[in-house]
């Protein structure tokens, strides 16, 4: 996957402190098939239960601060990975959840400032991963994001964490 | 010569990587000392493992343990097959099952000396991190992370920032360890303590038994810390003496770097409870006090002990629950359960009115007593989550086992009375 310069459409849920249980309530554990998880995403979250139903494919997701706290499951990630969802920005995110992520190929991109930075729904942004920028392409603004660790970048280049281990 | 902190130093003794490689924000391979997963995320890890891997073998099976805890009877078909399928990979490798009513994976890795200071270890259970109650550096992982450690015996981690805790002054009954732990998370989440870990150290800390630590140290993921670690000393290793294992104090460097220190007053501090909608929306008991309760929960990796259930025995000496609440006792171990029935605390609290449920999970994982009934059921229990919607439609309070208990007997929150002692 090359992970150089990202852009999607915007689609924001500013909320701070959204919990796994959130994502993906804790009822629906049983459930592991990737297309069974995304009509369930958000569907604890007040005012976007109807998010998982919605078409949000090559969109880049716009969060607040500790995105992802709680519980250590993989389906709180899977599920965005099955919408075709292209990267998360956010203040911060829960250690576990960052890891969850880029093990599986999910770019988080942690901007602090990010909830300030004007962003409309469907804005059209830009993440040059490389410089470590955000552009807003219909606003002509941008604004700095933390650097992804190069690690990271490697386990998203090789397509998961899983593919390293067959070496290993 | 460079200083590391409790952290930075695990970490280094299980890397290949050299001194200047040991800094805050550097990801690191480490080697894993134990990887656990259970009936949860574990179906979804083996499905991952004989996917991706077929038929390998795993690192090491002896170092791999599986612990069922959420679901104690597997009680529903889907749950009960998820079972079957960790045994049948277990039985095929060899590897080591703490099968149901064993209790709660994290607090059987020290309860039976599977794990012990300076080690890592890596499971599917965002409250790994208590073990750093014990100096041992747990982790929680999710489905493709444990996937890779079973295979490998290896993971990443970036290594957090340390935040040096000190806790200033003492307190009394009837406040314990559960309020200074969610006031603890109070103001931890105030300060921001996100990616980061976390070392507690004042004078109070020698006076703290394990379960105390445990309870202490179990708030930290609330506040979306790594981990919080009480330097190992001689209740540790005293604790894993009983046990027949020998282990040594382990001490952060004296020059070692932190990102910040912080002092807590805790003199005489009062009772908490945490107010929906999310853990770290933490009152003092007065602001909340007669607020109708009618579930009751006294269970969980924070606070599902056999001391926890003797205080709530105390408590409840005598009395009798309000008719209005449903009181349940969950114990963390088959451990604490026999203690509980030992101590009489059981007997106690059967004849105030309370059920005892098998030990494991209580309502965090949802598999037993975790989703309550409708949107009349208000909830108040021991345990660390209280996420709006999380155990079921209504409100959850978070508390200690003697405002548990002494809600349990009036039916709203209220302030504990009187103990037997």
């Amino acid at each position: 996957m090359s992970v150089e310069k990202i852009s999607g459409k915007s689609k924001l849920v500013k909320v701070d402190d959204i919990d796994t249980d959130q994502i993906f309530h804790q009822s629906l554990l049983t459930i592991h098939d990737p297309q069974e998880i995304k009509p369930h995403i958000f569907g604890n979250l007040e005012g976007y239960e109807n998010f998982g139903k919605e078409n949000h494919e090559n969109k880049v997701l716009v969060v607040g601060k500790n995105f992802g706290k709680g519980s250590t499951r993989q389906q709180a990630v899977t599920g965005f990975l099955a919408h075709k969802i292209k990267a998360i920005i956010g203040e911060s995110f829960g250690p576990i959840y960052y890891s969850n992520a880029v093990n599986a190929g999910l770019l988080l991109v942690e901007a602090p400032g990010i909830l300030e930075f004007l962003i409309d729904d469907l804005d059209t942004l830009e993440i040059d991963v490389s410089n470590s920028i955000i552009l807003n392409i219909d606003k002509r603004t941008k604004i700095k994001c933390n650097p992804i660790p190069k690690p990271a970048l490697d386990i998203m280049k090789a397509g998961g964490l899983l593919k390293l281990g067959d070496k290993m | 010569m460079k200083g590391f902190t409790l952290i930075e130093k695990i970490i280094k003794s299980h890397s290949n990587e050299l001194d200047n490689e040991i800094y805050p924000g550097n990801i690191v391979w480490i080697n894993l000392d134990l990887v656990t997963a259970r009936d949860y995320a574990g179906p979804q890890v083996i499905d991952l493992f004989q996917k991706n891997y077929l038929d390998a073998l795993t690192f090491d099976n002896k170092k791999i343990i599986f612990t069922p805890d959420c679901y104690p009877y597997g009680n529903d078909p889907k749950h009960a097959l998820d079972q079957e399928k960790i045994r049948v990979f277990a039985r095929k490798h060899n590897i080591r099952v703490t099968d149901l009513g064993s209790g709660i994976g994290s607090h059987l890795l020290f309860r039976r000396g599977f794990s012990k200071p300076g080690d890592i270890a890596f499971g599917a259970d965002s409250h790994y991190n208590i073990l750093g109650a014990l100096g041992i550096l747990g982790q929680g992982a999710g489905d493709v992370m444990l996937a890779f450690a079973m295979k490998t015996g290896k993971s990443w981690i970036k290594i957090p920032e340390t935040v040096k805790i000190t806790l200033k002054g003492e307190y009394k009954w009837p406040t314990t360890s559960k309020d200074l732990a969610l006031y603890v998370l109070k103001q931890l989440h105030e300060y921001g303590i996100t990616g980061q870990a976390v070392e507690f150290y004042g004078d109070i800390i020698s006076k703290l038994n394990i379960e105390d630590r445990i309870t202490l140290c179990s708030l930290i993921t609330e506040a979306s810390g790594v981990i919080g670690f009480i330097p190992p000393d001689e209740v540790t290793v005293e604790y894993y003496r009983k046990q027949d294992i020998e282990i040594e104090a382990l001490t952060a460097d004296g020059n070692a770097n932190y990102i910040s220190e912080l002092t807590i007053d805790i003199h005489d501090l009062g009772l908490y409870v945490a107010c929906p909608p999310h853990p770290h929306n933490v009152k003092p008991i007065e602001e909340v006090l007669g607020t109708p309760i009618n579930s009751i929960i006294i269970g969980s990796c924070t606070n599902g002990t056999a001391a926890d259930i003797r205080e709530a025995a105390k408590i409840l000496k005598n009395q009798k629950i309000n008719p209005e609440v449903r009181l349940g006792i969950v114990p963390a171990t088959r451990e604490d359960f026999i203690s509980a029935h030992k101590e009489n605390s059981m007997t106690t609290i059967l004849d105030a009115g309370g059920n005892f449920f098998g030990a494991g999970c209580s309502t965090c994982a949802k598999g037993q007593y975790g989703l309550t009934g409708g949107e009349t059921a208000v909830t108040m229990t021991t345990g660390n989550r209280n996420t709006q919607g999380k155990i079921g439609p209504a409100d959850v309070y978070l508390a200690s086992p003697i405002v548990a208990a002494s809600t349990a007997i009036e039916g709203k929150i209220a302030l504990p009375k009187t103990r037997d002692d």
